[in-house]
């Protein structure tokens, strides 16, 4: 049994022309029982940024109240909104201070930052951070969400393109995997706004 | 010359056992059970380092050293790893060295029952590829592998042909070869040189990089001697040299002081 | 001197105790194969490299065999067991024209296929396989078993070392899921090879036990016709 993939999940955060788009599964599981179908593994940092967290549940509920504690002390003592890369390397930090027993999440951050560069990245479960420019992937689909992100997504998206590839991308990927699944829920941001929105799908 | 495995290695132990009773073989029934139990080679024990080979303009060039280590010993210093199959086949072996030999020795009994058929026909380099391609693979099957990694190489119709074999019945072509710790170091090399150009690279180039090879092997592979045989085989048929040494350049040793820098 | 006291007959005050070795028969080649079935034709594809852990052993070590005039069957994992397994179905679909004076279908080689695996169930071929060519009636079939025999007929089906990867863009793309009011018009040839090559060289980026060569066999009532695509050597 691999703790990585006891409640299941997968999330995935891709670039677009001006604007970022994360996305993730709603299931919550034990092993193969499904218990949720409407669990949150995305969370605001930010106006605009947000936290992917997929891996072991419970990890995800202490790590995200850990993170908007500290994200709210920030903008506290520095009286303006962190950006999306500080976010990254607050989690990074925060995960590699648990190096020898660790958080079992793998992190995804996209944001735009405070000139609406877009910014994605994703860690390892001790905090390893990967700058992508294009799209990352976590959890338990994610080698399905690498085949479809690499055949689907393409340089330059509008905001409407990147919500249809990054849906597309999920949804499949989310299909054949077990562990994943029971709708999914989309961010997509742009620098004027985030649209979110809610995916049907297979419910098995 | 005591003939018995089971007490080799073993102290005598004539103040307990003045009549040399034990161990009990020659208490016990003539049955399966006194020739012990029944043994596999589980792991190489006399073993031979890297085969590296390369497709040239003309056919195959071929390399080993001439040593069959023990463990880290440096048992047999004269061992010739490259054995001739027929006129037009050469086989480089690695691994265990008896394996090998009985390897030979199969090989030579296919080969004169092929001539006793007197048909005119005769074994060619992918006959004999196909062949142990077989028996490695059975007997992986069987649970009792011939430990070694074989290149087979030679000249069949025209063509030029290079193969491995090894002790699971893996089998590939490719215009490099090399097997064990070439396979790291003088792969690259290899790759590096004769890709794209086996249909161009002349004679005196083959025998550069291999030699080449043969001595980063030299300098890296612990298990390796500079006393090398090559061998070449082209539609005239195989050549294989005497055993020769590599140059190889030590003066930089001089200034190295520990381990570093 | 007594035996008793004699060094000998203690044990060492500390044992080490032998390391047991056992001798593993299986190894992964990696690689990676494609099937699809179309209207009235059938694509099969397979990568040409063969691999061992971080080893390349050869860029072209084709793993897709030509069976018979509407057959291509490709076997992805132990490149030994694949080659024999298609050595042992070639013998048997000789045995089955000398006794019944015609090839084999592709329905009744797919459930040979089945059975040469299933007799091997204790000490499995490592070998999983795609089956695919046009049946009697001149419908495409693809067939895909695991390593022990049990098979389906299926539209189309992924399977190896990258199958994680293509298999969802065979759902989205061949089999149009998830997409509202696609047509459902059956895929022509063409659109078929475009599909096969945008998804090996999406696997070849991420796979590295994928890559080197496309080996493409188109299968139609007319026989099979070879292609070669390349991909990303690095």
């Amino acid at each position: 049994m691999s703790i990585m993939e006891y409640n299941g999940g997968s999330v995935v955060a891709m670039v677009g022309k001006g604007c970022v788009a994360i996305a993730s599964d709603k299931r919550l599981g034990q092993q193969f029982m499904t218990v949720s179908t409407n669990f949150q593994k995305i969370f605001p940092a930010s106006e605009k940024t947000y936290i992917g967290l997929p891996g072991l549940a419970t990890d995800v509920l202490t790590l995200s109240e850990r993170f908007r504690f500290n994200i709210n002390m920030y903008k506290m003592e520095e009286e303006r909104d962190i950006e999306p890369k500080t976010v990254a390397h607050m989690i990074s930090s925060t995960l590699y201070q648990r190096r020898f027993g660790p958080y079992f999440v793998e992190p995804v951050v996209a944001g735009l930052s405070k000139d609406n560069t877009p910014f994605i990245c994703a860690m390892d479960l001790i905090g390893c951070i990967n700058f992508a420019k294009d799209f990352v992937v976590s959890g338990t689909a994610s080698q399905n969400l690498y085949g479809m992100c690499e055949s689907l997504w393409e340089p330059d998206l509008e905001p409407e393109d990147l919500f249809e590839t990054i849906s597309q991308a999920l949804l499949n990927a989310q299909d054949r995997d077990a562990l994943s699944g029971w709708g999914a829920v989309v961010h997509i941001i742009t620098p004027d706004k985030v649209i979110t929105r809610s995916l049907k799908s297979r419910q098995d | 010359m005591n003939h018995f495995p089971s007490q080799w290695g073993k102290p005598r132990q004539e103040n307990v056992d003045e009549y040399n009773t034990v161990p009990l073989y020659n208490n016990m029934p003539q049955s399966h059970a006194a020739a012990g139990p029944m043994t596999r080679t589980q792991q190489p024990v006399v073993t031979g380092t890297s085969v590296i080979a390369l497709k040239y303009k003309d056919g195959i060039m071929m390399a080993a050293d001439n040593l069959a280590s023990y463990g880290s010993l440096a048992r047999f210093r004269d061992i010739e790893r490259l054995h001739p199959v027929g006129e037009h086949t050469i086989i480089g072996a690695s691994g265990d060295i008896s394996d090998y030999q009985y390897i030979q020795h199969m090989l030579q009994n296919v080969m004169i029952d092929q001539h006793c058929e007197d048909d005119g026909h005769t074994l060619g380099t992918p006959h004999i590829y196909e062949y142990l391609f077989r028996v490695m693979y059975n007997r992986r099957s069987k649970f009792n592998p011939l430990w070694n990694a074989l290149v087979v190489g030679g000249v069949h119709k025209g063509e030029r042909f290079l193969g491995y074999v090894d002790l699971k019945g893996t089998t590939y072509q490719n215009s490099t070869i090399a097997t064990g710790f070439g396979g790291h170091l003088a792969q690259p090399i290899l790759r590096k040189a004769v890709e794209g150009r086996e249909d161009t690279l002349t004679e005196e180039e083959a025998i550069k990089i291999i030699d080449d090879c043969m001595r980063v092997l030299f300098y890296r592979d612990a298990r390796s001697i500079n006393k090398l045989q090559r061998a070449k085989i082209t539609a005239e048929g195989f050549e294989i040299t005497e055993p020769y040494s590599v140059e190889t350049e030590w003066s930089f040793a001089e200034s190295i002081r520990g381990y570093g820098a | 001197m007594n035996f008793l006291d004699s060094p000998l007959s203690k044990p060492a005050p500390y044992v080490v105790a032998p390391i047991e070795h056992r001798f593993d028969p299986y190894e992964d080649n990696g690689g990676t194969s494609v099937a699809i079935a179309g209207e009235d034709f059938c694509v099969v594809a397979s990568d040409t490299r063969q691999s061992n852990g971080y080893m390349i052993n050869s860029r072209y070590a084709p793993k897709a065999y030509k069976m018979s005039s509407t057959a291509v069957l490709s076997c992805n994992g132990f490149h030994a067991d694949g080659v024999t397994l298609k050595k042992v179905l070639e013998q048997r679909m000789k045995m089955y024209k000398y006794s019944h004076d015609k090839d084999m279908s592709v329905t009744a080689l797919a459930q040979m296929l089945s059975n040469t695996l299933y007799q091997r169930r204790f000490f499995p071929y490592y070998a999983f396989c795609l089956l695919g060519g046009v049946d009697a009636d001149g419908k495409g079939a693809v067939y895909c078993y695991d390593s022990v025999g049990s098979f389906e007929r299926e539209n189309y089906r992924t399977s190896g070392s990258a199958s994680a990867l293509i298999q969802p863009f065979l759902d989205n793309q061949v089999g149009r899921k998830n997409q509202q009011n696609a047509s459902t018009a059956p895929l022509t040839l063409e659109a078929v090879l475009r599909i096969t090559k945008d998804a090996f060289t999406s696997a070849t980026e991420r796979d590295i036990h994928t890559g080197d060569n496309l080996q493409i066999f188109v299968i139609t009532r007319d026989g099979v016709e070879e292609q070669n695509f390349p991909l990303k050597k690095d």
